[in-house]
């Protein structure tokens, strides 16, 4: 009986693992993976004049525009930082986080032909866009870092490098919202279509209930709970303080915020795991 | 090596609405509170069941069967008989609702061709999707590069956007990619209908090669039963979800065809209104008669068969000729014969035609008439008028085998004694044998 047992190498039943496919399973699949990765990229700039120049060309648009609004228009303090270097911090990050949570948050609803057909770790399709969205942030991040470089030198502007290692932690929390977040979300809207509608005023209602654009400071005390709520508001402050070297921030805020991402992330990952094979009938 | 132990599937039917989420919370409050059973659980038999004004439909019902290694495993079956549910639970990419499958190798599944095609990127480009997707590792599509897009024939288009691929093209790289896959067990849905007639035999021949592959386990789905026959050494009959029958191809494909055999030498029409036929004519008859000694007995490979029609015709001063062709229950045509023509006044017409014996090869037979004007234009097709089998019949012939071929006929056909003599010219000798 026990060598009976040895001979099988795998196994199909009703039963689905909160833990998902095993590590060694997922390695194999990493061809996979980077080649999803590599097709997204390839696949987003087909037909388009300037290419892969959209990565730098879409932060120096919203840059532009938002100096224009919030900095001429309604005169939002940037806290003496060039107000440059301070928008495409924030719209860095930003983008990041919202290119994570909205790619992940359609997974199923967008790839129903390919999981109708094939078999790979569904977690494949999240993590290709985790990896496709940091390598669009890291480009970025070298358009912010040349930004930074032309102010130190040029306009002598203090720069605090000692803090930059700081931004590393920060990075990995907001994608880790994103994942998470989109996960929960890929799964809501396979099943129910309604949150379809809701992915985007929740990514909306985020944006403005984050310090991106207006610095913590400004928010009136009594109201900045609400900002607080959000568990990436304090993750841009961060971030800022770690790149520019302003930013407020208690330890019991930032103990909140990677909370909420633990619960995100894990809570995603084994809701995503479990359900993800069985989603199939139902999308 | 892969064994399939009582798995079902079940659908839930009807569409999903404010009811699947209550039902869903309900299901979820009674999984915490610990209680059961469950209202909603999956109830026991019959196809379609009610459950609360629920509808289930069970796909799969207790399927078990074994398939070994280096098996060809054929699945036939009618639309919606469960065979796509079976490969899609196989190829895990939906769950059983009860039951397993156990299972050694690597397997891979090809139930779609061009999975993951992109039509913004390159053929290059999606010669490497797809074949990631299919399990291929980024260094063994590498490898097989060339002959991937030898096979398809598109290396001029390598770096054309596969959207401006014509459809033909597309089909060719997208099996391309597939036909090179080299797993353990390789399942394969209907996907070798598509494309021209020539390209389906180079399908069908990469197909062949796989499957003669030492160690190479296939589990198939055709419509196409000569394709079972040729390729599968076991088949299994799905119907409504269960195993019909299952054991060696050939018999489970002949039971198949025999459930859906009809019988049908004579028909006749007294009334013109419900005949066949259109403004230039109307059927009156069509019949089949075996020239058999005893009338009880089958119609076999023997038996000379003549068909009689007669049709009413319309119209004055029409040159009209017929002609009658024979085809197997498959579809294959297997002869097509013209009658002779002539003017003919408007009247009753008669035809007749006479298939001598021992040249049919056994099997389920239809035949249909057409009818032409001119000899060249169709003015009338009646489709499948008659239906028959013809049984084997074997003498002093000690193979057992289904007797391959569209026809049988008996040409002469002899061997005989060659004798060499001295001078090295060979002379037939003249006491030779018949065979």
């Amino acid at each position: 009986m026990v060598e009976e047992k040895l001979r099988w190498e795998w196994e199909i039943n009703k039963k689905t693992s909160w833990l998902g496919v095993s590590l060694r399973e997922l390695f194999h699949y990493k061809d996979l993976l980077f080649r999803l990765v590599r097709k997204e990229f390839l696949s987003s700039y087909q037909q388009t004049l300037l290419g892969p120049f959209w990565v730098l060309l879409q932060p120096m648009l919203t840059v532009l525009t938002s100096i224009l609004i919030f900095h001429r228009v309604i005169g939002v303090s940037t806290q003496g930082i060039p107000p440059l270097l301070y928008y495409l911090a924030g719209i860095c990050l930003w983008n990041l986080f919202s290119d994570i949570f909205l790619n992940t948050s359609v997974t199923f609803t967008q790839n129903v032909q390919v999981f109708n057909k094939v078999y790979f770790p569904r977690i494949i399709v999240p993590l290709s866009v985790v990896l496709l969205s940091a390598l669009r942030f890291v480009i970025q991040l070298m358009l912010f870092f040349a930004a930074s470089a032309y102010y130190y030198f040029a306009m002598d502007v203090a720069i605090p490098l000692s803090t930059y290692i700081l931004a590393i932690p920060v990075i990995i929390t907001v994608a880790g919202i994103g994942l998470g977040s989109g996960m929960l979300f890929s799964i809501l809207t396979a099943k129910y279509r309604d949150f379809m509608g809701l992915t985007q005023i929740i990514l909306r209602l985020m944006m403005f209930i984050c310090p991106i654009f207006y610095p913590m400071s400004i928010v009136p005390g009594k109201l900045q709970w609400i900002i607080h709520l959000n568990p990436l508001s304090i993750q841009f402050e961060l971030f800022r303080y770690s790149l520019l070297g302003k930013g407020q921030f208690t330890p019991d805020q930032v103990a909140y915020s990677i909370a909420i991402t633990l619960v995100l992330v894990i809570g995603g990952l084994l809701w995503f795991n479990k359900t993800a094979d069985r989603l199939i009938d139902v999308i | 090596m892969i064994k399939i132990d009582n798995v079902s599937k079940m659908y839930r039917l009807g569409t999903i609405g404010s009811g699947t989420f209550k039902r869903d919370l309900n299901k979820w409050l009674r999984a915490c509170l610990g209680k059961k059973p469950d209202p909603f659980a999956p109830p026991d038999d019959s196809n379609i069941k009610k459950n609360g004004g629920e509808r289930y439909l069970w796909a799969l019902r207790n399927i078990s069967f074994d398939v070994k290694e280096g098996e060809v495993c054929g699945i036939i079956g009618r639309n919606g008989a469960g065979k796509s549910t079976l490969l899609k639970v196989l190829s895990r990419i939906t769950r059983p609702t009860e039951g397993s499958i156990k299972g050694r190798g690597k397997i891979s599944s090809l139930l779609e061709i061009g999975t993951g095609f992109h039509a913004d990127l390159s053929g290059r480009e999606n010669i490497y999707i797809s074949g990631s997707m299919l399990g291929m590792k980024k260094a063994e599509i590498k490898k097989k590069f060339d002959e991937i897009v030898e096979f398809s024939g598109i290396e001029q288009f390598l770096d054309t956007p596969v959207k401006r691929y014509s459809s033909g093209m597309y089909v060719r790289l997208a099996f391309g990619v597939a036909a090179h896959l080299e797993p353990d067990i390789l399942i394969v849905d209907e996907v070798l209908a598509v494309g021209d007639a020539e390209f389906q035999k180079k399908c069908m021949g990469k197909m062949k090669d796989v499957s003669q592959q030492k160690g190479r386990t296939i589990l198939f789905v055709s419509h196409n039963l000569q394709a079972i026959n040729n390729l599968c050494s076991r088949a299994i009959w799905l119907q409504k979800g269960t195993i019909h029958a299952i054991g060696d191809a050939q018999s489970v494909v002949n039971k198949y065809l025999g459930a859906f055999q009809k019988k049908l030498w004579k028909r006749e029409w007294m009334n013109p209104q419900e005949a066949p036929g259109n403004e230039w004519l109307k059927i009156i008859s069509v019949e089949l008669i075996p020239h058999l000694p005893n009338p009880t007995e089958p119609i076999d490979i023997r038996t000379p068969l003549t068909v009689k029609f007669k049709f009413y015709n319309l119209n004055d001063q029409i040159h009209l000729s017929t002609n009658l062709v024979l085809f197997s229950l498959t579809g294959d045509c297997i002869f097509d014969v013209p009658s002779t023509g002539g003017e003919f006044k408007k009247g009753v017409i008669e035809g007749e035609c006479t298939i001598p014996g021992k040249f049919l090869n056994d099997g389920s037979y239809y035949f249909s008439l057409y009818f032409l004007k001119d000899s060249s234009r169709s003015i009338f097709e009646y489709e499948e008028c008659l239906h028959f089998d013809v049984e084997d019949f074997r003498e002093n012939i000690h193979w057992y085998d289904k007797w391959v071929g569209a026809v049988r006929p008996h040409f002469p056909f002899m061997l005989r004694n060659y004798n060499v003599v001295n001078n090295g010219v060979g002379v037939l000798n003249p006491h030779h044998n018949m065979l």
